[in-house]
């Protein structure tokens, strides 16, 4: 049996970043890359369920759409004990959003066939949590997401699953296999990647391919591909508060004088 | 008389069978000694390798003086030292004599016709053998008052690492061990003298033996004493025949014993003494080039050496009782570590065959092994290594295993947090790379970039000094002393990180040799000609670690630089602080590096009166940092070794400060002198801060800048 997963090498920003000359993202010097925080859970998810059934052949396959400076993230999924790692980049597919990476990993998905698919529920910088229902959208996969707990045995038809709602309510369910799973942290606890492992996981080969290795034309990716389009990112202006001093009178007199400023009047 | 007939005749008037016999327990028991070192000696070469191991003259003589002089025996425990030496003595001479028997009737006087002990030197050889008697049953009956009634608590074989019932918590075996050594001993010694004394007895009328009594002083004691317990020359006949035996059978068992007991200990300590390591925690074993599994996990990736270690341990409980973690309550007692792995070894390894792997896993709860909490608590202080009489190196043992540990990842949440913080961020508070320097802001001169222009001296910051606000403090007090001082220096800025000294000491090996990496390139590609910190850590890995990587760089701690730089006149002090102060040794400067006198020689020269803790200098009671376990909360309800110190020092009459020179005591010792509540009763000081304010830094520095 297979699972694949769906990886971002996911940026933290460092203190006093600035924003890139055409103002559609931070500019690089200033990225502090790593691994997506859920993507950690999910990669643990799966090698639980490798490491629980040594008596069947269990593939872990992770999978990033992302040019090579994600490279390091997908070690770090190898030296955690991945099988395989496959990484999906050309120039067209600069300026894809969630849809048009989820385009692309469910073309790999169709490749590579797995039992289950995994991706995070969201990542740590743009936050969309589209990209692995978006996948099951394209697969026409049975789906479930924000999954707390997971019980499935290599080879089942169906995996049954936790999910927390709001509220402090819980959801059990099971989900017909192959399936779209977005998985919550706290599901368990990842494993730690030491930094020897991750040297010894460079020498593991990287398959690197194209859009078109996986069917797909310059149309499908990058921006053309894209059902949104970033225009602009900032740093929203302070808010400012103040108490107005003084009687009723006195304190609506301000508010007035602040209202006309605000609008220009 | 004759010379010659001054001897004594050897097996006289035993029948041949008797004769015989004797010769085929004394063969037998050579055979025992024989196959018991071989079984030993196969056991210790089932470990690898020890690159470290240099059999070189130096090497050797610094062991044989160790041996010779018992150095290591008598520190901390000096009667129990000077009674081993008695005993060590004692029992050589009488081995050397034995051996000049056997040589004179089983080899020269056969083979040759040459006899030599008789006349004078058989005199002098008697007084000889019975001073050596005296002292080792001296030294015998001290260890055995030792242990029956002063019961040191080190002895009791207590263990922190175990519940009371775990199968392996009951030591004993051990103490059968201990008394039956002792008792066999004592009995070969006394019996020896109340056989010369049976003998003189018997002999009495011949002139040859009787007037010579007074060459064995206690020999003869013995035979006045058996007189006047009625004891006749017929008597003596029969008493003599049942010690000789008694005296000769217990001896050669003791022989035959020697590889199988703790007696082992005549031959594991002298090689553990003579190959031991100069810089056993201060320089961690580099993984060898292509080795892709690190840290050790069975029994045979441990070195020969560190086998024999194992054995070398008399359990005299030293390391026990300098342990910071043991002393405080947790699991883990650096004796007990090498007891179990002893028994665990003993179990495994000395048998024809070496068996299946699981058999030989050094991790775990079961017997022989050694938990990861156990393993955790440690605080690479090195306590334990500097103590050890016969050179066991626990840390490097320690390190080894968590090396294994970290590959598993089994390890504190915490820890595992920061590790990848460092990883990331190339400090340990997560802060950006960019604000490395941000300390040096507020400072009213520059401090140079050492990467953009050539400096005298570069100053490696560290990164409590850098990023902690209050040692930023401290950091920015050294600057302005170096800058009083004249001296050209400069920092690398944000091209510095970590220098690694604790990650390496967690057992994170690739993220230290990354760290290593980065920091000799970034100090490699910098202009300057000497090293200097005010961080003890990274002081210890860049003197002794770095080499290792390819980084050679002259270093100095703060404390020796500003001692220097008072002694050479470019610093003057101005102002006799007059306080009453203790001073704190970091483990890195003091026990890693023998750093004890400039700190003290900088107190004198302030004017302060220091008082030493009962437990300083290579003594010193570690702050409960070390090994990354400044990272790891310590368990709540617990004493931290950190407040266990400050409770020391608060017992000196009229202490006004607390003393230390490294970041992370700072950091340690101000936290603790808060929760044990001893705020307002004394102060807790970086001595670079002291100094300051003795050299009348910050007014000079209003000069300057006027």
């Amino acid at each position: 049996m297979k699972i694949l997963i769906a990886i971002k090498q996911a940026i933290a920003l460092d203190e006093d970043f600035e924003i890139r000359a055409d103002g559609r993202d931070i500019e690089e010097d200033f990225f502090l890359p790593d691994l997506n925080e859920w993507d950690e859970y999910s990669l643990e998810e799966a090698m639980l369920i490798k490491e629980r059934h040594v008596d069947t052949s269990v593939e872990v396959v992770c999978v990033t759409i992302a040019p090579d400076s994600a490279d390091e993230a997908l070690r770090k999924c190898l030296a955690k004990g991945a099988d395989r790692a496959i990484r999906v980049w050309d120039d067209a597919m600069e300026g894809s959003d969630p849809v048009a990476i989820a385009r692309a990993l469910a073309a790999v998905a169709k490749k590579e066939a797995p039992d289950l698919f995994f991706a995070g529920v969201q990542s740590s910088d743009h936050a969309h949590g589209a990209t692995g229902i978006a996948v099951a959208g394209f697969l026409g996969w049975a789906h479930s997401a924000v999954v707390a707990r997971l019980d499935y045995a290599p080879g089942a038809k169906e995996a049954v699953l936790k999910r927390e709602l709001e509220g402090g309510l819980s959801q059990e369910l099971r989900v017909p296999c192959p399936a779209v799973l977005t998985i919550q942290l706290g599901i368990n606890k990842p494993r730690y990647a030491s930094l020897r492992g991750m040297k010894l996981a460079a020498a593991k080969p990287i398959e690197t391919l194209e859009s078109s290795d996986i069917g797909l034309s310059t149309n499908d990716c990058g921006e053309t591909g894209s059902l949104s389009r970033v225009r602009r990112m900032y740093v929203p202006e302070k808010q400012r508060a103040q108490i107005l001093a003084g009687d009723i009178a006195a304190q609506a007199k301000a508010l007035a004088a602040i209202i006309r400023e605000a609008t220009g009047g | 008389m004759d010379p010659h007939e001054l001897t004594r005749i050897l097996f006289q008037d035993f029948p041949s069978w008797e004769v015989s016999f004797f010769y085929l327990v004394g063969f037998a028991a050579i055979g025992s000694f024989i196959y018991g070192v071989y079984r030993e000696v196969r056991k210790y070469l089932r470990g690898v390798p020890d690159a470290r191991v240099v059999w070189d003259y130096a090497h050797i003589k610094q062991g044989m003086i160790a041996i010779a002089t018992h150095r290591t025996l008598v520190r901390r425990d000096p009667y129990a030292g000077i009674a081993h030496r008695a005993i060590f003595y004692g029992f050589g001479v009488l081995f050397i004599g034995t051996s000049i028997i056997t040589l004179e009737y089983d080899i020269t006087n056969r083979l040759f016709g040459l006899k030599y002990w008789y006349g004078d030197f058989y005199l002098w050889f008697k007084l000889a053998m019975n001073i050596a008697g005296v002292s080792l049953v001296g030294g015998l009956i001290y260890m055995m008052v030792r242990r029956g009634w002063i019961k040191p608590p080190k002895l009791d074989y207590a263990r922190p690492d175990r519940a009371p019932d775990a199968p392996d918590y009951d030591r004993s075996n051990y103490r059968i061990e201990d008394w039956l050594f002792l008792w066999i001993l004592v009995i070969i010694g006394v019996s020896g003298f109340v056989l010369s004394g049976a003998r003189m007895i018997w002999l009495a009328d011949r002139p040859e033996v009787w007037d010579i009594r007074w060459w064995s002083p206690v020999g003869a004691l013995f035979a006045y004493a058996l007189r006047a317990l009625g004891l006749n020359a017929e008597g003596a006949v029969i008493l003599r025949q049942l010690i000789w035996w008694s005296h000769g059978a217990l001896a050669l068992t003791l022989i035959s014993l020697i590889p199988y007991t703790k007696a082992k200990h005549i031959f594991t300590a002298i090689v553990s003494l003579v190959v031991r390591d100069p810089l056993p925690a201060q320089r961690l074993p580099k993984v060898p080039e292509g080795q892709e599994q690190i840290g050790y996990r069975f029994l045979t990736d441990m070195s020969w050496k560190q086998l024999l270690h194992l054995d070398a341990c008399t359990k005299c409980g030293r390391c026990h009782e300098a342990c910071p973690a043991r002393t405080t309550g947790g699991p883990l007692s650096p004796r007990d570590v090498i007891l179990s792995l002893r028994e665990l070894a003993n179990s495994a390894l000395e048998y024809s065959a070496v068996p299946e792997q699981s058999k030989l896993a050094m991790h775990g709860t079961g017997v022989g092994q050694v938990s990861s909490e156990t393993l955790w608590a440690c605080r690479t202080c090195m306590a334990c290594v500097e103590i050890c009489p016969v050179a066991v190196e626990h840390v490097p043992i320690i390190v080894q295993m968590r090396r294994a540990l970290v590959e598993e990842g089994d390890m504190d949440p915490l820890l595992q947090k920061t590790l990848q913080t460092i990883h990331k961020s190339g400090n340990s508070f997560g802060e950006s790379r960019r604000k490395r320097g941000g300390w040096a802001k507020v400072l009213p001169f520059p401090v140079k970039d050492a990467r953009k222009e050539p400096v005298d001296v570069l100053w490696f910051v560290g990164d409590y000094a850098s990023f902690d606000p209050r040692n930023q403090k401290v950091s920015q007090a050294f600057a302005r002393l170096m800058h009083a001082a004249g001296i050209d220096f400069g920092i690398l800025y944000d091209g510095e990180s970590n220098a690694g000294n604790d990650i390496r000491r967690v057992g994170e090996e690739g993220l230290y040799e990354h760290l290593a990496e980065s920091n000799i390139s970034a100090m490699q590609s910098a202009d300057f000609n000497r090293v200097v910190t005010t961080d003890p850590h990274s002081f210890n890995t860049i003197k002794n670690e770095y080499p290792d990587f390819g980084g050679q760089f002259e270093i100095e701690h703060y404390t020796s630089f500003v001692m220097n730089l008072i002694e050479e006149g470019c610093l003057t002090v101005k102002k006799q602080l007059g306080h009453r102060v203790t001073f704190h040794d970091p483990c890195h400067l003091g026990r890693f590096n023998k750093g004890y006198d400039a700190p003290r020689k900088l107190l004198e020269a302030i004017g302060c009166e220091l008082v030493e803790m009962k437990r300083c200098k290579d003594n010193s009671f570690c702050c409960g940092a070390g090994g990354g376990r400044i990272w790891v909360p310590d368990p709540v309800g617990s004493e931290k070794p950190a407040q266990n110190r400050m409770r020391e020092a608060a017992t000196i009459e009229g202490l006004e400060v607390y003393v230390v020179s490294c970041p992370k005591d700072l950091t340690m010792f101000e936290d603790a002198l808060k929760t044990t509540g001893y705020e307002g009763k004394f102060v807790v000081r970086e001595l670079l801060e002291m100094l300051e304010e003795a050299l009348e830094i910050n007014l000079v520095e209003a000069e300057v800048t006027a």
